[in-house]
Formats: C-alpha cells, structure tokens, sequence
C-alpha cells in the first residue's frame, strides 16, 4: 500500500475522480468517467513521475446495473498495481474510448471486453467478435446472460442448427429396440 | 497493511452470512439485489420440443443388399448417394463387405479386418488437454507405435480413426464434422476424455456441445479427465477388438444423445 | 423464434443447402477498418487458411495469411475454437470449485492457472498461507515450469521439422508429471491449490524421487538440448525471425519470456514478489536480440533457475501445517482483488471481485498466450509461410489459455 502514490494521484487528476482512491493490500484503485479514460491514461504512461508502462489487464465488468471497463497497471516506480475503473457505461450503449494508441495489444483485450459485454471502444480499428462466432447476437458475461440449471440442456442449443440438442432416445424408443437387436 | 479498505466503515466477519450486496461503498454492487431470474433471458433460448434423435441408418452395409458398397460417378455426386446406391443397388466388388457376411466371415475378411485393426492411423486432431495425453500415448514411454498406431495424419483423406481429444466448442463443431465427412470409409471414432463423452466440466457452459455424440457417431468413450494414456491404449485396444468382431455402429449409427429421458 | 428442424435423409426432398449441413465457415464480411485492409488483395496476393486442425498450431487455432508467392504479406489469426466460457461458469460455482475450473486453462502449465485465482481469493478472504504450503507451491511450480518448458523445445522443434526432440521431451515431462502425480493425484490438470494452501502434503517417495531426479536433471537438459542448439537448420530457421524489440514488446503488453528475450529484465517473481520468492537465490535470465532463437534459449535458460529454486526449496521446507483453515462454503467481505504470478508464458493475473455471496461476482482471468498471440501478426508479415510455424512455436501460445 503506497501512501506516496495516492498522494500523487489525487494531486494530479484530483478533478477527474469519481471517488477517492482506495488501496487494498497491495492495489491502489482509482475511478474516472469513460470520456476521461485517454487523458488519465496517457498521463499515467506519459508522466516521469507516474510512468505506468505496462498493462497488466484490460476487462469489461457488469456491476448489475452499469458496465465497468477496468484497467490494472504496473510501474517501476511503486510497489503496488494500479487500477483505473472507467465506471458508468449504460446498459444499452456502452462507450469507451480505445487505449490501442498507447498499448497496441490492447486491440485483442478491447475485442474480448466487446465479445463478452458489449462494450464498444471508440477508435479500435479492428472491433469485432473474438471468441464466438462472427453472428452471435448475445454478449454472455453479461448479468442477464443466464447459464440453465439443467445440465443436460446446452444454452448453446437453439442459436445454430447443429447446437440444437437432440432428444435422449428413451429406453422404449425405436431406436433402442433396434440398436438392442443389432448387438 | 490495514485490512479494511479504505473510506467503508462496513466490517463483516467472513462467513458469518453476510447480506449480499450490502451497499459497502466499495463494492461494485448496487444497494438493490441483483435480479436473479429476468422475465426474458437475453441469449439463446432453449426449445422446449427437442428434436428428435438422427438415427442414420448405414445403408452401405445392410444384409439385404450385400452388394452397395461402390463409389458414385461424378456426375451424381450432387445427390444423396447414399440412398442412390440403397435404392439402384449398385453392384460392385465390394472390398468393404460387413454385409450378410458378417454372419459367415471368409478368410479374406478376417485378413481385412486384421489389416485394418492393426494399422489404424489417426487424424492428428487434437483440441485441448487431452490432446497432451494423447501425444503422452504417442511417444515413447506410452508407446502407441506398438499396435501401428504411431503415424497420425494430417491429412483426414488419409486418417482412419478421429480420435476427438478434448472440448468441442461449438465454433469448432463445424470444421470437426468437415474433417469427420472428410475421411473416407471405413473409419471409426473415439471420444478422448470427459468433454468429449458428455460435456464433462463444461457441462453448463454456454459455448460447448454436450459430448461429440450429438454431432458424430462415436464408437468408444474414453471417461477421464484427462485420462491416462493407458486408458487411450485400452481404448484402442477395444476399437481393434470391435473391428474384428465387427459390433459397434457399423450398420447404425445414432446421432444424437443416447442417454435416456429419465437419466 | 422458429426452431429449425433438423433435416431427416427419409426426406423425399432432401436438400443440404450450406447453412444447415453447417459444415463450413463462411468467410466473414469485412465489417472492421483492419477487416477491410487485410480483405483487399492486390495484385498477386491470395488468401491462404491454415485451418483450425493444423499439425503445428498447438491447438486450434485458425491463421489467415495474405501471401504473396511464398512472402507472408499479413496475418489474422482466429481464435475463440476453444472458447469454454471459464469466466461465466466460474461465476456460477463457489470459490472453491471456481479454482477447478482454472486449471484446464493452460493445460502444459496447469499449477500456474490455478496459482493466482488462488492468491486473489486469498486476498479477498484475508487468508494466510502457512509457510510450509507455501514453499510447497514453489516447489511444484517450479517442476511444472520444468515439465512446461520441456515440452516448448520439443514442439519448437517438431514445428521446425524435427521429431526426436519431442520424444525426449515426453520422457522428460513424463518422469517430472509422474512425480507430481505422486504429490497431486494427477497427471495433467492438477486440481491441486486451495484457497489457504495445497490439497496434501509431501510423502517420502515424493522427496526421494525428486531427490533422485535432480541428482540427473542438469546432465538431461544439456543432453536434450545440445542436440538443437548447435544444429544448424534449427538455428537457421529462428535466428533472426520474429525480432521483437523492447519498444514494441513494452506496446503489446508483453510478458514473461518473450518480454526478457527483447531486452527487458521483467518478471513478476522480482518485480512484484509474492510467496516465498523474495527468499530464494535465483537470477532473471535475457536476452538482447528478441528473435525466435533467443526466446528459445531464454527458456532453457529458466530451466536451469528453476533447479536453482527446486534445490533450495528442499533444503528449507519448513514444517507446519499445509492448508488454513477455511470453511466449506466461503464468503468474503464486498471488495476486488488482483493478483499475478510469473508462469512459464508470461504473467498469469486473476481479477476477482466479491459481492459477499459464497459465489464470485466477477472473475477475470488474464492470460498471457492471449496477449503474445497478438504478436503473430505484427512479427511475421515480411517473412516466409514456414517461418510463421517458427515464430508461433517461439511464442508458446496454449489455445486454452487464449480462449479460456
């Protein structure tokens, strides 16, 4: 827990902070609204004093009623990883601007936070599915995205002809009189 | 290192029941509860009327019509052969005869079924983990090379046996069933590991198919997770064992879920 | 929403048109700026799939490359074949079971996929780890690194074209895995760190058989590898493909060896030290030229400090218990916890959040094949079809660990 580094940061973007920066351990959190998310980052990696250049994580999280976009940062000038959280994404439009200007691999983790939430990152040239395919309609991470209870059922059933589950054949059924005749 | 975050005066021992979304000031989660059931799920949903299971009867190997098995000229490629040839019985030397001569097997056949059973080259398919434990059975220490069974394919025109080794996702299902149309007959199918026989770990998952044998007609399940290579060796073992008895799913090959209603 | 049905071959008027026989991936519409770029072919160039069944991409994984002649021109990499939905079913299961569902993630190196879900539920839960699990973590980690790494020169190898190696470097992994399944009970997928320690503790035919196997192990790993380091197709087939330089590594959120073989001496055990790691000896092996063959020899570089570690961890184990005591169902206060550990790819991060139910709010597992995946298509465009085999065994993806 860096007493140091919450000094700093309040300093600096004391205005742009939802909230006061809270530390845990050995992670020091930060909030800031969407809009602000190129600028706070870019003085985080920029700065002599901050210097934040690694990215450690990119992730999308669903709070149950707002969206989160979540940053986890590292720097050689603090012992502890810095999280910035981009709160405040609605539901139906989530918007945040893309940090593929300053990190070039966060193309992939903004296509995954897009894949799985839906939130959409202004500026990443290549915003598309990654992880399901290309004519998915549903975004699963999300909170209102339900696994059954039934395990024998696949929720993947229904989408695509070839997920549909077929029917377990019952011991009377035609089949297992027949299956049972042929061996 | 103080334990209590920062700014919340909110202690609760853990594990002592703790109300779900308290309102803490820094928990993510909202005052009210999470709704946990939503009028309509967003997402696929779940017919109710299943389909019913595809029994594909292979009408190749039949004891009334001893004589299918052939190839179909080119220029009728486009139409289902399979009941083409069923319905014309097209007579040609059948090399692959599971017929009414299973009942009564030659010397030729029993040659051709040793030759098959020995060499059975599989398509170097593998998904996920198991797809170590196969390599494991393929190289030294596990040495599959022993029943023949050393060179896997590339190439599924060349392949005899799909062993499916690991997840099917249901991105992947596609090409899995291309590889799987794609290798010519005879072949045989093994499900390598617990995904693969019933969906395994991922049984609830939103993203994989429940087990191979709702896309392919398989013909041993290998259960583990990942199962040892001895097991696979077993399993091929019992394959070999099928071929030259020929029982299995040769004449009827059920896809879709054999499992019973009630289970 | 109308169900299909499924079509029936008694179907007098059968027809398969494509989409219902499903059997083939439509090439997907160029909705994206980089889509279209990579979508337009000028004169010469052609599309070329290397499908997701592919003797040498470790997995499913489906490359696109643009080429032109024999000269990659630009690469797509598609993933998402083994997409298994960890993040959402580990929502759905306690704590506890949450951690079994982290393991088949990067199957080669399951103990680190289980390691910082672990410590990030510790976080949460304010837990403890006695001493004596801890060093037992190491222990069994470092074995894993050893049996990961083995395998990384064997598929590198079999990639370039070379079978041997990858029969060596079974019977490495397998007398290293068969030691662990002495300790854990299994082979591949451990399933063996709890929140607050590990499942079992050590057994004397464990010690002795580490014992024994270290007394060997040095003499194999240059056994095994002198075979390939002096080999010339090997080495003229990764020196100089696949450069990666420290800017670059640094913008694509690089980790792990990759990021130490461009120059930059970052690795998780020093530069955020967790377990016992800040007392053990061990050194951060780099390398400068960034190429195939230098992240090749990075990591049996690493082999030789994981012996270092594995050699101290015996000779201080403490004794005391080796799990805290936690209940059965547990349920931490409201809060987030982040925590990574350096694994044998790169850096493993778990981001867990609680809402004070015994269920994980959100679980977010970072992993570092994801990332370094990303790389195939900035390295290899100026390169040969073959050498994209070079540079993708040299990044040691596992399609687990990217799909999750």
């Amino acid at each position: 827990m860096d007493r140091a580094l919450h000094a700093r940061l309040e300093t600096r973007f004391g205005e742009l902070l939802l909230g006061p920066v809270r530390q845990r351990h050995d992670e020091t959190e930060m909030r800031i609204g969407p809009g602000s998310v190129p600028e706070v980052l870019r003085a985080l990696h920029d700065e002599p004093g901050l210097r934040f250049e690694l990215l450690a994580d990119l992730c999308g999280v669903d709070t149950g009623t707002d969206l989160q976009a979540v940053y986890h940062l590292w720097s050689e000038t603090t012992g502890d990883w810095l999280r910035v959280v981009a709160d405040g994404l609605p539901r139906e439009a989530p918007r945040v601007p893309s940090i593929t200007f300053l990190w070039k691999g966060a193309e992939w983790l903004e296509r995954e936070a897009y894949d799985m939430f839906g939130i959409v990152f202004e500026g990443n040239r290549d915003l598309r599915r990654i992880y399901m395919p290309d004519d998915y309609t549903s975004f699963p991470l999300r909170k209102d995205f339900h696994l059954p209870d039934d395990a024998s059922r696949s929720p993947g059933g229904g989408v695509r002809p070839m997920e549909q589950v077929g029917r377990p054949a019952d011991a009377t059924d035609e089949t297992a009189r027949r299956r049972s005749n042929a061996s | 290192m103080a334990l209590t975050p920062e700014g919340t005066g909110a202690t609760q021992a853990p594990g002592a029941g703790a109300t779900p979304g308290a309102g803490t000031p820094d928990g993510p989660v909202p005052d009210g509860p999470v709704p946990a059931t939503p009028a309509t799920p967003d997402g696929p949903t779940v017919a109710d009327d299943l389909a019913e299971a595809i029994v594909v009867p292979n009408a190749l190997w039949s004891p009334e019509n001893p004589g299918a098995y052939g190839g179909v000229p080119l220029d009728r490629t486009p139409e289902l052969f399979l009941r083409r040839v069923e319905a014309e019985g097209i007579g040609r030397r059948d090399d692959a005869r599971w017929g009414a001569l299973e009942i009564v097997p030659t010397t030729a056949d029993l040659v051709l079924d040793l030759i098959r059973a020995n060499s059975l080259w599989p398509l170097l398919s593998g998904l996920a983990c198991c797809a170590i434990e196969m390599m494991s059975t393929a190289t030294s220490r596990n040495d599959i090379d022993r029943w023949g069974h050393f060179p896997f394919r590339a190439s599924p025109r060349q392949a005899d046996v799909l062993i499916v080794a690991g997840t099917l996702t249901t991105k992947m299902a596609g090409p899995l069933i291309r590889l799987w149309e794609e290798m010519p007959e005879p072949k045989w199918c093994v499900a390598l590991g617990d995904c693969t026989c019933s969906g395994g770990r991922y049984k609830r998952s939103y993203s994989t198919v429940q087990g191979i044998d709702r896309v392919l007609p398989v013909d041993v399940y290998v259960p583990g997770c990942p199962p040892r290579p001895e097991g696979l060796l077993y399993a091929m073992m019992k394959l070999q064992q099928l071929i030259k008895d020929r029982r299995g799913h040769w004449r009827e090959r059920q896809i879709g879920p054999s499992v019973p209603a009630g289970v | 929403m109308t169900t299909p049905t499924r079509p029936s071959l008694d179907d007098p008027n059968l027809t398969i048109p494509v989409d219902h026989a499903g059997i083939f991936e439509p090439i997907p519409m160029a909705r994206t700026e980089r889509q279209q770029e990579f979508y337009t072919l000028r004169d010469g160039e052609m599309l070329l799939n290397l499908g997701p069944q592919h003797p040498a991409t470790h997995g499913v994984l489906r490359i696109v490359l643009k080429i032109n002649g024999e000269q990659v021109v630009d690469l797509d990499p598609v993933i998402g074949y083994l997409h298994r939905g960890v993040e959402k079913l580990c929502e759905n299961a306690d704590y506890h079971q949450a951690i079994c569902y982290t393991d088949p993630l990067e199957y080669i190196a399951s103990l680190f996929c289980e390691w910082s879900p672990v410590m990030a539920f510790e976080k949460l839960l304010d837990v403890e780890v006695p001493r004596r699990a801890e060093y037992i973590r190491v222990l069994a980690g470092e074995l894993n690194r050893i049996a990961s790494h083995a395998l990384y020169v064997g598929f590198f190898a079999l990639d370039l074209g070379g079978i041997t190696p990858i029969l060596w470097a079974y019977l490495e992994r397998d007398e290293i895995v068969e030691m662990l399944a002495a300790l854990t009970g299994a082979k591949l997928l451990f399933n063996y760190f709890r929140i607050g320690g590990v499942n079992g503790d050590l057994s004397h035919d464990f010690m002795s058989r580490v014992g024994d196997w270290m007394s060997r192990a040095g003499r194999q790993v240059e056994a095994g590898t002198a075979l390939l380091n002096e080999n010339e197709i090997l080495v003229r087939r990764a020196r100089g493909i696949g450069v990666l330089d420290r800017e670059t590594a640094l913008r694509m959120a690089v980790t792990g060896p990759n990021l130490r073989a461009s120059g930059i001496p970052w690795d998780v055990r020093r530069a955020h030290p967790y377990s016992v790691y800040p007392e053990l000896e061990f050194d951060i092996p780099t390398r400068r030229e960034g190429d195939s063959l230098a992240r090749y020899l990075l990591r049996v570089d690493e082999v030789k400090q994981s012996l270092r570690i594995i050699d101290q961890c015996l000779h201080r184990l403490p004794d005391g218990p080796v799990m805290a005591k936690l209940p059965r169902l547990v349920r931490p206060r409201p809060g987030r916890a982040f925590a990574a550990i350096e694994g044998p790819r790169g850096m493993y991060a778990t981001y867990a959040i609680s809402d004070g139910t015994d269920q994980p709010f959100r679980m977010r597992i970072h992993d570092p094949s994801f990332i370094h995946l990303q790389l195939l298509g900035l390295l290899t465009p100026g390169n040969l079809i073959a050498d994209t085999m070079a540079i993708n065994a040299s990044l040691d993806p596992v399609m687990g660990g990217v799909d999750k």
